[in-house]
């Protein structure tokens, strides 16, 4: 048995190590990419050895790639500012929109309640193109075109009935019971929204946020019809070193890894929240 | 701009001071190479302005959509000569290339007046042009009053002027009399084959001088050189894998995309000449193109050129000419070569892509737009670019005839004049204008790979090629 064991453990540690790699080897191979020029890249065959340069981080912060046919102008920084400005805002909004209507739909009922949750989840149904052209035409009227605020009006597209959902449920899996035991020691509806409704689906919250924030992150096609270039993410940006004269694979091995970083900085610091059970064994019996 | 130095770049123009004069003194004066570019083509700015009131919009503000694109970056790197000349402020919106189309038609399709003017392809204009999105430039060109009487139109190439006119009649000849000039020709690449001269020397091969040489060279190729395939082409299922060398081969055995009857569309690529020339380009990659052809778009095949991994492609010329330079594995070992793919023809047939410059119908400021136009299409900013940017290929005929644009080719790309000397008369679009162009041509390109993939024979595929096109026009009141 104990020989079993042992052999159990050594093929599960193969198994784990492989899944490992496997998952992982696309994002190692794209760090080192980011410390080669174009020319190492292009090899064939590829190699794990190089001269590592940090002229493709230093290209994006400056802002400036020099080639041989010139100096060209790179505005990935900025691109990088509009991806945490839009998600950041977008997503904040949606946060403070959506925690009170999810807690409306999950504890009240009303007319039309259950339609107006699913009116909300069906702006995720259509394909943005479809809406996109229309609404292009109504932000022209409105002077809303290639402004922040009505970017991040569009984005509660995407955040809002994510973070509806995702914390409606959340408030339906936790007892009323608490919630009614606070009441009746005298607190208002509204402080037993805040000090206890809240922090119980505080994990959920922080999920539905992060999630929120990864798919407005991930965006692509809002910002690219109804604003100009000064205010693209990064999605559109790191199309930029796709050129008719060529791919810079380096610069845009960089600019996925610093675009990647503040997504991953942000669900490493949402993981305490995510993991902590607040709810377990609030109620007894 | 500083006196002095304004001064000392008029006397290079003048020829008083030589090239290397102008550096050092430039450098004395503290200027850097950009700004020196600058200075330089202030002065030809200057020698425009004469007899023309480039002043009469000063104080505007134009906005413009462009591509990111070598030809962008020459003219943004002029832009202040410009803004000097006319007193026009000039603001600009670029997207990568792989999104530009669909900011552009956003923009046009939602009536948006945010553009004055923005880089298209002549083939985007036909649905453009016949849904009223981008106006005809022919009342401005034509007009004394709105266009600088240097401009010379007549200098832009036959070939390109007329390829970005239609009459909006769908199968109507581009170029006719009574045809729409869509937009303006700026800068242009016409097929040929780049190869790597290298490998040639090892493998012991001189360019192909038609398509059947053309079999064998890539497959000696593939077979001798122990690694890299014999010949890059695109293979993506999009409008893009038929009109470079595919349809300049095509075009040169006599092939025609429709035949016109009545005034009637009808799918000719079930002829028998048009099933010959699918096998022997199907033989082609199926025997030497790149293992995973289906997924070949411009970038694919440049970056293998450029990097080694192909022998030759059969593709824009400038693909090469930017393969050959820059921080390319290859760059300095590439080759032009003009090609004609049929043995009987006479002179090669290329068919072309045209960047060119279109105004849009819902802009504000259209005269004002138009100087801009003219000026971005001038000579001399055409010549700037031509000297001292990656703006290749000018599109003016006295640009091609410039002793110093000439010789900075000669001097780094081997054979690229002489390949396009010989390739450029017969160089014009091949396809029939009508509004289906991008459905027509998709499904053809997924015909292909059908082929390629052995999953339908070619006369089979073609024949339900040809029957599914008809349909479709008839469907659309076109066949």
């Amino acid at each position: 048995m104990e020989h079993t064991s042992g052999l159990e453990r050594a093929l599960r540690g193969v198994a784990l190590a492989l899944i490992v790699v496997f998952f992982l080897f696309p994002i190692l191979w794209i760090f080192l990419m980011s410390f080669q020029t174009n020319e190492e890249i292009l090899r064939i065959p590829p190699s794990p050895f190089f001269t590592p340069t940090l002229g493709n981080y230093a290209a994006l912060i400056s802002g400036k790639l020099t080639t041989v046919s010139g100096t060209l102008d790179i505005a990935f920084m900025r691109n990088l500012w509009n991806s945490v400005l839009l998600s950041t805002a977008s997503v904040a909004i949606a946060l403070v929109l959506g925690v009170p209507a999810a807690y409306a739909f999950a504890r009240f009922k009303f007319r039309l309640g259950e339609d107006i949750a699913f009116t909300l989840l069906s702006f995720r149904f259509a394909p943005p193109l479809l809406v996109l052209l229309p609404l292009s035409l109504y932000f022209q009227q409105l002077g809303l075109t290639d402004t922040y605020a009505g970017l991040i009006w569009v984005y509660q597209l995407i955040a809002l009935p994510l973070i509806l959902w995702i914390v409606r449920g959340y408030f339906e899996d936790i007892s009323p019971d608490i919630e009614h035991a606070y009441r009746v020691a005298g607190h208002s509806w509204w402080s037993t929204f805040t000090r206890i409704a809240v922090p119980l689906a505080g994990p959920g919250i922080a999920a539905a946020g992060l999630l929120a924030f990864i798919f407005c992150w991930n965006n692509f096609v809002f910002a690219l019809i109804l604003a100009s270039a000064d205010k693209q993410p990064v999605t559109v940006g790191a199309l930029a070193f796709v050129t008719a004269s060529g791919i810079q694979y380096g610069q845009i091995a960089a600019a996925i890894v610093l675009s990647v970083t503040p997504t991953l900085a942000l669900a490493l610091y949402a993981q305490r929240y995510l993991v902590e059970g607040l709810s377990l064994g609030a109620v007894k019996g | 701009m500083r006196d002095r130095a304004k001064d000392f770049f008029t006397a290079f123009k003048s020829g008083q001071v030589s090239r290397r004069e102008l550096m050092l003194g430039a450098g004395k004066l503290g200027l850097t190479a950009a700004s020196a570019n600058f200075l330089l083509n202030a002065a030809a700015t200057r020698a425009i302005a004469a007899d023309f009131d480039w002043k009469k919009f000063s104080g505007k503000k134009l906005h413009l959509l462009l591509n990111k694109h070598p030809y962008a970056d020459a003219m943004i790197a002029d832009l202040p000569n410009f803004k000097t000349l006319t007193g026009l402020d000039v603001t600009y919106d670029i997207f990568p290339e792989d999104v530009y189309f669909d900011k552009v038609t956003a923009a046009l399709s939602s009536k948006s007046s945010q553009y004055d003017a923005f880089m298209t392809g002549a083939y985007m204009t036909w649905t453009y042009g016949p849904a009223g999105w981008v106006e005809d430039l022919n009342p401005w060109i034509k007009d004394p009053s709105k266009t600088n009487p240097a401009y010379n139109w007549d200098d832009v190439l036959p070939g390109l002027r007329a390829s970005t006119a239609w009459n909006g009649v769908p199968g109507g000849a581009l170029g006719s009399p009574d045809a729409k000039q869509w937009c303006i020709p700026w800068g242009f690449e016409l097929n040929s084959i780049t190869y790597n001269r290298k490998m040639y020397d090892k493998a012991g091969v001189k360019p192909a001088n038609n398509l059947p040489e053309l079999i064998d060279t890539a497959a000696k190729l593939t077979k001798d050189l122990g690694g890299p395939y014999g010949i890059g082409v695109r293979g993506s299922r999009s409008w893009a894998t038929i009109h470079p060398g595919f349809l300049s081969g095509y075009s040169n055995y006599g092939q025609r995309d429709f035949t016109i009857d009545g005034g009637k569309l009808q799918a000719a690529m079930n002829t028998k000449e048009s099933k010959d020339f699918h096998k022997m380009w199907v033989k082609m990659i199926q025997e030497s193109g790149p293992k995973n052809w289906s997924t070949y778009t411009w970038y694919q095949v440049g970056t293998d050129l450029g990097a080694g991994a192909s022998a030759t492609i059969f593709d824009a010329d400038i693909l090469g000419y930017f393969m050959d330079g820059g921080d390319n594995k290859e760059a300095g070992n590439l080759g032009f070569h003009a090609f004609a793919a049929n043995p009987a023809a006479k002179a090669p047939t290329p068919n072309v892509w045209i960047w060119s410059l279109a105004m849009n119908s819902f802009g504000a400021q259209k005269d004002a737009a138009w100087y801009f136009m003219q000026w971005a299409s001038s000579t001399e900013h055409d010549m700037f670019g031509a000297r001292k940017m990656d703006f290749v290929n000018p599109v003016r005929a006295s640009v091609w005839k410039d002793d110093e644009f000439r010789q900075r080719i000669a001097k780094s790309y081997a054979g690229y004049l002489e390949q396009f000397d010989a390739s450029s008369p017969g160089s014009k679009i091949y396809f029939t204008p009508q509004p289906l162009f991008f459905d027509v041509t998709t499904q053809w390109a997924e015909t292909l790979q059908k082929m390629v993939a052995k999953q339908v024979p070619v006369d089979e595929a073609l024949d339900q090629l040809a029957a599914s096109i008809d349909r479709q026009l008839k469907d659309a009141g076109l066949g």
